[in-house]
């Protein structure tokens, strides 16, 4: 039943694009949002029926293997909750009803390749849905045709083909290999031929290909171009969920189930991840635009969570995945502020706006615990998890890492107070002491994420209990 | 075996100090019926539970600080003399603080006082001690800081000077705690070795800086012309002196068994000298009735030092004599000294003369406390002074020679007082002083008498009070009681010295004032008088001066930090942040280029 996941929002998408009046179409949000809360719901009330028994209805024509674990409901939750947030923020925004429409089925396509993503066993499929979800956030970049999202989406295609190349080259390594492309196959195969160089060459250029897509220094450059010129509710999608699936959650299950931690493939990993974090973060600090400051933010955060998942110990493993889901949350409750602004004021450079944080009280207060989770402050969720991963690195004796996952804290707490001084506190400018706070829809959305990410962190024993504890299980 | 009546002396003052502040300001007299009667109740309580033995003992702070109480003959016989002398002084308190401000926190800080002098008696835990010992430095603070306007700057000399020994204290208690393995006064016992003797050395800075010796007296003198009359003759003459007294015994007789082959005995003796010596000299030119009085109470501390340090039973049972002659005097001439002020409106000698025939019983207590500190006999610091000489000339001459000079120069000194303030003309201004009120006499005569018999009747208070304390030293038969008579006659040319001294000074000059001033002019001592006069002496202004400069270097360094971390640090950031922001061009072709090299240099290093 699981994999209703993938069939249904397909079939959203089938129903939705039958030759039906526009009335119908029309409806599309409202159908797009209840998707994303029933799969939010049926992770949150886990009804075993649903999820104990993988069946797939289209095996007799389409055949692929799924399964799920608690990582994967992780990844469903954090989905759900950044989908049903890019429905609300995106139909706010847009009022052409085709627009809508489109967006609307852009984001379920999406959607499809990365619940599929998430739930399959098979090297070939998950580079087939990745393709898939890497189509539709093309043209999401690019459909409100502004002049830098066509030439962000055109990097984005450029650079997410030089990743297809490595993938598919390692995919061909591979079956060379072992002759198979299901994890299990896979995973034996590679067992009987340890340190086989060939195997090495071929692990290492999927991981840089999942790089790419994940947009970790220095396969990033893509990520700043292409966050800062498509539409804000894009944007909250695309940094969000979609790298984070395509390229950060891959990773983490092809080194969960199938390559294992192999030493040599675990310090590029360990490596890769501290330079983003440094270079994320520097590169932050010199930001004039809200949203290119987000961008850079969002290369230093995932680099966390690879830093921590080249560790790969359990405990660094889960306090990746937790991470991944924060950073989900309060990177989301960032570009939606970004949206408010830039609807409001009509831009979000730092040196145009002032003073905001009296004149948008809500998106002032929720940019401030949003940041304050990143840069990882208790009793926050964020600190929660960058607090897993500090401690996770120093258990296994990488005190030089644990020192950068410390220390780039205090340079994320710089960036981000100097945006928010700049930005909403102070004074406002002149020709800005009439702005209003944003609408009700993006006020209900910050309000909405900051509950998550203020409440993931007073309640985290119970974070711990159902959350930490399964996925080191399945990784332990 | 659990007395917990031992809280009762530590609890009735404190209780009573918290009444008082919980009293509406608009009942008359409540505070100084409230201060009467916790005062007499504490006495009455201290009285009977002098001589008895209790210990109490509850866990507190853990680390071995549990909270424990001993009363035996020594700390109940402090805790009574503490309590009498606390009884009179209010009493005497409460005529001389009618109408001044701050009345009400003069009694609550008094009360404050008694009791936290109460619980550092009978604490048997170095932690309890060093607990109620730091809370009189706030009680000291607050007294000193209600006086004159000025009297602000003082109290925080005070604060520092006493603070800082206290912190040598606490670092004393930390060492001997953690050489002896226990912080229970009564069960350690410490060689003086290396850090046994660093130990003891800290811990006497604690006990004589609390009994107000030399180098660690230079509050007192301004205190005195600063803080309420009342305080200098509870807290200064008569509770720390006991207090600071108290401690040393202990610390020489209990915890480190002092010999007199041991080098603590003359380090002891040595300072005791040099209190003696030098703030006698100094009272000697003072022209201020308290301010003198201020110095007599740091040179008589030497006594009290010089005796415990001989080592010798004698010695020890002197010191601890003088210890509560010194107390019974000096609180009485205090209190004529406040008289005066009330009366004359003045205590600048410059503006006194002939008080006798005005005010002729305080002029009478006066007589006998001077007579007494002088050591004249048959008063009770006669005797006190006689048994410490004896001592001192045992160990060496020197030490005798410095005593001796003390009492030269303490009875000049004292003979120019009483002549400048009571004796000589009588001012004009002066016409209409009238004798002091009553309830500020009685304790003034009470303690006088008290004087007169315990010099006349001086077996009494060795018997009773004094000798039980060294307990089986003296029952080895050392210490002949009463008159040691073979220095009577030395003792006896000294004061006649000191007499004629002033006449032919007195003569010389043409008053009482200026007996000495031949002794101030003379030739290498008025040079030492006018530095000394600068304060180039005073251990607080060095210590500041050295402070200040402290405090201009590392505002230095800090600004230089500031800079450093300021500009500096983000600087290198920024730059750094700006140089990462200009290589993201925008041209796909750099960032192909940065993606393919990224993925050959981790074939590279996963191949290789």
């Amino acid at each position: 039943m699981a994999t209703l996941l993938i069939l249904l929002p397909l079939a959203i998408i089938m129903v939705l694009n039958l030759p039906f009046k526009d009335a119908f179409k029309r409806a599309a949000p409202f159908l797009g949002g209840c998707f994303y809360l029933l799969q939010a719901a049926l992770v949150v009330f886990h009804p075993a029926a649903f999820w104990d028994d993988i069946y797939n209805p289209l095996e007799a024509f389409f055949a692929f293997e799924c399964s799920t674990d608690a990582l994967s409901l992780v990844l469903f939750l954090s989905i759900a909750i950044v989908g049903f947030v890019a429905v609300l923020v995106g139909a706010h925004a847009l009022k052409n009803p085709r627009q809508r429409f489109f967006l609307i089925n852009l984001l379920l396509l999406a959607t499809v390749g990365m619940n599929a993503n998430v739930m399959v066993t098979d090297l070939f499929s998950t580079y087939v849905f990745l393709e898939v979800t890497a189509v539709a956030s093309f043209i999401l970049i690019a459909m409100m045709k502004g002049e830098g999202a066509l030439e962000g989406a055109f990097k984005y295609i450029i650079l997410s083909v030089i990743a297809s190349v490595m993938m598919l080259l390692s995919l061909a390594l591979l079956v060379l290999v072992t002759g198979q492309t299901s994890f299990e196959a896979v995973r034996a195969g590679l067992g009987a031929s340890p340190e086989s160089l060939f195997v090495k060459m071929a692990m290492i250029l999927f991981v840089c290909g999942l790089f790419v897509k994940g947009g970790v220094v220095p396969f990033h450059a893509w990520v700043p171009d292409v966050y800062a010129s498509a539409p804000s509710f894009v944007s909250v999608f695309l940094a969000g969920i979609v790298t984070k699936v395509s390229g950060v959650y891959i990773l983490m299950r092809l080194l969960v189930s199938v390559f294992g931690f192999e030493a040599s493939v675990q310090q590029v990993i360990m490596f890769v991840g501290a330079l983003s974090i440094v270079v994320g973060a520097l590169a932050a600090l010199a930001q004039r635009d809200f949203k290119r400051m987000l961008a850079y933010s969002s290369i230093s955060q995932v680099g966390y969570i690879v830093l921590a998942l080249g560790c790969g110990t359990p405990l660094a493993v889960a306090g990746a995945a937790f991470h991944l889901f924060n950073h989900a949350v309060f990177k989301s409750l960032l570009f939606v502020n970004a949206q408010g602004v830039e609807e409001r004021c009509g831009t979000t450079h730092m040196e145009m706006v002032s003073g905001l944080g009296s004149r948008m009280p809500v998106t002032g207060w929720t940019s401030v615990i949003a940041l304050l989770s990143t840069a990882g402050v208790p009793p926050l969720a964020g600190f929660w998890s960058k607090l897993l991963i500090i401690m996770a690195l120093l258990n296994a004796s990488r005190y030089g890492y644990a020192a950068v996952a410390l220390f780039s804290s205090v340079l994320t707490l710089a960036y981000f107070l100097s945006m928010q001084r700049r930005m909403f506190f102070g004074k406002p400018h002149k020709g800005m002491e009439n702005i209003r706070e944003a609408g009700p829809v993006i006020v209900g959305v910050e309000i909405i994420l900051a509950g998550i990410t203020v409440g993931a962190g007073l309640l985290y024993p119970l974070v711990l209990e159902y959350f930490i504890l399964p996925v080191q299980r399945v990784v332990g | 075996m659990q007395m917990p009546v031992l809280w009762v002396p530590i609890a009735i003052p404190l209780l009573a100090a918290a009444a008082l502040l919980s009293v509406p300001r608009r009942f008359l007299f409540a505070k100084e019926a409230v201060s009467l009667f916790a005062a007499a109740l504490n006495l009455v309580a201290a009285w009977t539970l002098f001589g008895k033995e209790a210990v109490y003992a509850a866990p507190w702070a853990g680390l071995g600080a549990e909270f424990s109480l001993r009363l035996y003959h020594f700390s109940g016989f402090i805790m009574l003399a503490a309590a009498c002398f606390g009884f009179f002084v209010l009493v005497y308190s409460v005529v001389f603080m009618r109408g001044k401000d701050h009345a009400r926190s003069f009694f609550v800080f008094f009360l404050v006082s008694l009791s936290l002098t109460n619980g550092a008696v009978l604490a048997d835990n170095l932690i309890v001690l060093l607990f109620f010992w730091e809370g009189l430095l706030l009680t000291l603070f607050g007294m000193i800081a209600i006086g004159r306007p000025q009297a602000f700057r003082t109290a925080t000399k005070a604060f520092i000077i006493v603070g800082i020994c206290d912190l040598c204290m606490m670092l004393g208690i930390g060492l001997a705690g953690h050489l002896a393995g226990t912080l229970a006064i009564s069960a350690i016992r410490l060689p003086l070795d290396a850090l046994g003797g660093l130990a003891f050395v800290l811990l006497v800075i604690g006990a004589i800086s609390k009994a107000g010796s030399m180098p660690f007296h230079s509050w007192i003198p301004d205190a005195a012309e600063d803080a309420p009359l009342p305080f200098m003759a509870i807290l200064p003459a008569s509770l720390e002196k006991l207090l600071g007294i108290y401690f040393l015994a202990r610390i020489s007789l209990d915890m480190f068994r002092l010999t007199p082959a041991s080098w603590a005995s003359p380090f002891l003796m040595v300072i005791g000298c040099i209190t003696i010596v030098a703030a006698v000299m100094m009272a000697l030119i003072q022209k201020d009735y308290k301010r003198l009085l201020s110095y007599h109470a740091i040179s008589q501390a030497g006594y009290m030092i010089l005796g415990i340090g001989t080592c010798l039973p004698v010695g020890i049972i002197g010191g601890l004599f003088h210890m509560i002659n010194h107390a019974l005097y000096k609180t009485c001439l205090f209190l004529t000294g406040g008289s005066v002020e009330r009366q004359a409106g003045t205590t600048n000698l410059e503006g006194l003369g002939g008080l006798a025939r005005k005010m002729p019983a305080t002029f009478a207590c006066f007589l006998v406390a001077a007579a007494s500190i002088s050591g004249v006999p048959p008063f009770n610091g006669f005797f006190s002074k006689e048994m410490v000489y004896e001592a001192a000339l045992e160990r060496n001459f020197l030490f005798y020679l410095a005593a001796a000079a003390g009492s030269f120069f303490t009875a000049a000194s004292f003979l120019k007082l009483g002549h400048a303030a009571f004796l000589g003309p009588l001012r004009q201004e002066l016409k209409s002083v009238r004798e002091t009120a009553w309830p500020m006499l009685l304790p003034m005569l009470t303690i006088a008498g008290i004087c007169v018999f315990f010099g006349v009747n001086n077996s009494w208070p060795l018997e009773h009070l004094i000798r039980p304390v060294l307990g089986p030293l003296s029952a080895a038969g050392h210490g002949s009681p009463g008159v040691p008579g073979e220095h009577m006659l030395v003792t006896a040319v000294i004061l006649l010295g000191a007499f004629l001294n002033h006449v032919a000074g007195a003569a010389m000059a043409g008053s009482g004032l200026k007996a000495i001033d031949h002794i101030y002019r003379a030739p290498v001592l008025s040079g030492i008088y006018e530095k000394a006069q600068r304060k180039v002496f005073d251990p607080y202004v060095a210590g500041m001066k050295i402070a200040e400069n402290f405090a201009k270097f590392s505002a230095a360094v800090d600004r230089k930090m500031d800079v450093f971390y300021d500009k500096g640090i983000v600087a290198a950031i920024t730059a750094a942040g700006h140089r990462l922001g200009r290589l993201h061009t925008g041209n796909y072709s750099t960032y192909i280029i940065w993606a393919v090299a990224g993925m050959l240099l981790a074939l590279v290093f996963v191949a290789g």
